[in-house]
């Protein structure tokens, strides 16, 4: 990049359509398509996973039953359409540069949304470190990273930790995937979250089980609160 | 000096040279970084001489330079060598390609083969033996710019920590992703096709085909197989008119390749293209080992003379083919795109051919052709015989929106398609969003009022375009508003076609026009199909785009291949 490119903002390719003149990696008529779910869902008040709009509730069945430990649970919109394409790509096909603007859509989640307050630190859901070796990044520390530049937040990527290697959540109902999880998080140097409040950051909320141990491991070594911010949220 | 990934490895190998003493001199770098100092160990002490008392002093320059620290160390004691018979066959499995580790392992078993060593063992041991070349996917240059080693571009290259390596300065390609990540700490391993003595048998092979050419054809054939069969040139283009039939051209030029037992590649950038290509080859060549490779094609590593690969592909074959037949030279997605062309250099065997086929040349191969640089086959004539529909320039000044009222010329040609020569017309607009809007400005036409759904629109992000493409098939409405992306691929027997907003001239450049154009009077039955770019003014693309039509209609006039000259004489 030469100097020009710092002086003048120049015309941006928008990262899904990939057309020129998108504002913040995304151009008005993608940007308005993400946002069409608000028409059909609202989400949980706390854990943000999409109710229909018809339902009365202002928490989901689940969280009306057991509130999940973290203080609230937003995400850019549901995991399908362009956004599930674009978390696969980013995942498994390990396009890292989407971390970018996906980076950029959860910020703009977390400044819009008033019950974020002001966090004061962000920080990835962890892989372990076989995991971590296989796949040679970890998607959600991506993210967090994006995110703490944009919003100008601490950014603590080695203070939780993995400790043990777990098999992927995927393909395990509710219970397993509970038990699967069990205290495999852990804060390590936990004087460096003491009393905060935290942004934990991961791609995907599906049941919100990672989300949830990993904010008991936070809390457990003293931080304040914990708010959880995804790129994508299930429909419930 | 060399790298390893295991110094026992090394060290065994060496000492079966007869080499007593081995030193480390680096840490556990990654790939990249290990290649980059290895580099600059090499020059630096084929600068200075090497010897013996030199090596620390070079060790602490290196290091200063490469920002790593270099020192000499004792290396572990030897280990077992992995089987020599594995590693053949690993070597095997290798031939002509240029692979991740993954991928071989996926050659390996894909064939069939398996191994008890780490299959990174073998392939260093290959590697020690000289039997096959390594490196970094990702690479440095002598500067320090990092390069992807297996697509050869060095823009679309990402920068993280890397879990894999430790490294926070691991780069991943994301112009080759979809053949699985390129990094730095990833090697690549390479290695040049067989000798051919014997492998695939001389014989005569001449295609079969259900129809006879024609004339020009014939006589283009003829040039492509002497191309071959001469052997002079490296490169050279076949020059077609759109829909003149330059498979069966380059028919000539795979037969002489095959009757010498030659390794031939035909690649096109798309993959439904390849496939239809591949079944079309199977059908002309039979008896001949063949294969396709596309990305989701089964087998990928069966030995084979013929394959046909979309152009992707190519990124993993390494100086494997006598021959390589590029059709579509300039068609999405790899218009301007680099990568193309270095991966069809490196997929060629040294003194290996290349034949370019397109109806509108890249501006590059166009400029060289002119100047005589590469030669060109020219096959100007469509099979029926008729010359092919030259473009009428409709000028409507003012004309910059679907706004107010059809221009009265474009009310003619809508009169003209509806009821006269009952033609289907596709019009071409220059954006997606223009579409809808010019579907709407037509059916506020009065004239046409009568006719119902007469006009519906069509383009590619329209979730149900494979619908309305087919009814438009059908003849279910009589006109299509499209966008360029179907300037290729869509053939029907009866068409006119309008280009609506021609003076758009990023979109309609001369070669999307020549394409388009190329739509209309392909069928003997319906000839005369008419081609009209709408536009406020004549850009230079539209008059090239004319003019380059005219001339293939003055070759084969002189030529003597069209149809009207055949009766007048
Ligand atoms: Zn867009
Ligand atoms: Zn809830
Ligand atoms: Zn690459
Ligand atoms: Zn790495």
């Amino acid at each position: 990049m030469g100097w020009k490119d710092w002086l003048f903002v120049r015309d941006k390719e928008c990262f899904i359509c990939r057309r020129p003149g998108a504002l913040g990696y995304l151009c008005p008529s993608c940007s308005r398509t993400l946002k069409t779910w608000e028409q059909e869902f609202r989400p949980c008040r706390r854990c943000g996973r999409l109710l229909c709009k018809e339902y009365a509730g202002e928490l989901c069945p689940q969280c009306g039953e057991k509130l999940p430990p973290f203080r609230l649970a937003r995400a850019v919109g549901p995991y399908r359409g362009e956004l599930r394409r674009a978390i696969l790509e980013f995942k498994y096909r390990g396009r890292r540069s989407l971390a970018l603007p996906l980076g950029y859509l959860l910020s703009r989640v977390v400044a819009e949304e008033p019950l974020y307050g002001r966090p004061r630190a962000v920080i990835p859901v962890p892989l372990s470190s076989q995991r971590l070796k296989e796949r040679a990044f970890n998607q959600s520390a991506l993210l967090a990273r994006e995110l703490s530049r944009l919003l100008g937040i601490k950014l603590l990527e080695e203070v939780l930790v993995k400790v043990r290697h777990t098999p992927p959540q995927a393909g395990l109902d509710r219970l397993a995937r509970l038990q699967n999880l069990q205290r495999s998080f852990e804060v390590v140097e936990s004087s460096r979250i003491v009393g905060l409040d935290v942004l934990l950051v991961d791609d995907v909320l599906t049941t919100g089980i990672t989300a949830a141990a990993c904010t008991v491991a936070l809390l457990e070594g003293g931080a304040r609160s914990v708010a959880v911010v995804t790129v994508a949220t299930s429909l419930f | 000096m060399g790298l390893t990934h295991r110094p026992p490895l090394d060290r065994r190998f060496w000492e079966l040279k007869g080499y007593h003493f081995m030193d480390l001199v680096s840490p556990c770098l990654n790939l990249g970084t290990a290649f980059f100092v290895l580099k600059h160990l090499e020059e630096r002490w084929a600068a200075v001489g090497y010897s013996l008392s030199r090596v620390d002093a070079v060790l602490k320059e290196v290091s200063r330079r490469c920002k790593v620290t270099l020192a000499r160390r004792p290396a572990p004691a030897g280990q077992p060598l992995p089987p020599e018979e594995e590693a053949r066959l690993a070597g095997r499995i290798l031939s002509g390609r240029i692979l991740l580790l993954e991928e071989v392992g996926r050659a390996l078993a894909e064939n069939g083969v398996r191994v008890t060593a780490e299959l990174a063992d073998l392939l260093h041991y290959l590697y020690l033996q000289g039997e096959c070349e390594l490196r970094p996917a990702v690479g440095f240059d002598a500067q320090g710019v990092p390069k992807c080693n297996r697509c050869g571009q060095g823009d679309k290259l990402y920068r993280s920590s890397c879990g894999a390596c430790g490294s926070t300065h691991c780069y991943v390609c994301e112009g080759c992703l979809e053949l699985g990540e390129a990094r730095t700490c990833r090697a690549l391993y390479a290695r040049p096709g067989a000798e051919r003595a014997g492998m695939f048998p001389c014989r005569t092979v001449s295609p079969v085909l259900p129809f006879s050419l024609t004339r020009a054809q014939e006589e283009a054939a003829l040039q492509a197989r002497t191309f071959v069969e001469e052997g002079k040139c490296p490169r050279c283009l076949i020059w077609a008119a759109c829909g003149a039939g330059k498979t069966e051209v380059a028919y000539g030029a795979l037969a002489a390749a095959l009757s010498r037992g030659k390794e031939v590649l035909y690649t096109c950038p798309r993959r439904e293209t390849t496939k239809e290509i591949y079944r079309r080859l199977q059908q002309a060549f039979p008896g001949v080992e063949m294969t396709i490779l596309h990305g989701e094609s089964g087998s990928k590593y069966a030995p084979a003379q013929l394959v046909a690969a979309t152009t992707h592909q190519v990124l993993r074959c390494y100086r494997r083919f006598d021959l390589i037949i590029l059709d579509e030279v300039d068609a999405f997605p790899l218009a301007g795109d680099g990568r193309l062309y270095y991966g069809l250099e490196r997929s060629l065997r040294p003194g290996g051919q290349i034949l370019y086929m397109t109806a509108t040349p890249p501006p590059e191969l166009a400029a060289q052709a002119r100047r005589r640089r590469l030669p060109v086959i020219y096959l100007p004539a469509r099979p029926h015989g008729y010359p092919l529909p030259e473009p009428q320039i409709i000028l409507a000044r003012g004309l910059r929106r679907p706004m107010g009222r059809l221009p009265r010329p474009v009310v003619e040609c809508l009169r003209l398609s509806l009821n006269g020569d009952g033609a289907s017309l596709l019009i071409f607009v220059p954006a997606v969003d223009l579409v809808a809007q010019v579907v709407d400005w037509l059916l506020e036409c009065r004239e046409f009022e009568g006719l119902g759904d007469w006009v519906r629109g069509c383009h590619a992000a329209l979730p149900e375009r494979e619908t309305v493409l087919a009814a438009f098939r059908r003849g279910e409405f009589p006109v299509m508003v499209t966008t360029t992306l179907l300037e290729r691929g869509i053939t029907l027997p009866r068409l006119n076609v309008m280009v609506l907003f021609a003076h758009h001239r990023r979109i309609f450049d001369q070669n999307t026009l020549v394409q388009i154009a190329g739509r209309a009077g392909r069928t003997s039955s319906f000839p005369q199909g008419k081609v009209w770019l709408v536009a406020d003014r004549i850009t230079p693309e539209m008059a090239e785009a004319c003019r380059i039509i005219r001339s293939f209609n003055r070759l084969a006039f002189q030529r003597g291949y069209l149809r009207a000259v055949e009766r007048r004489q």
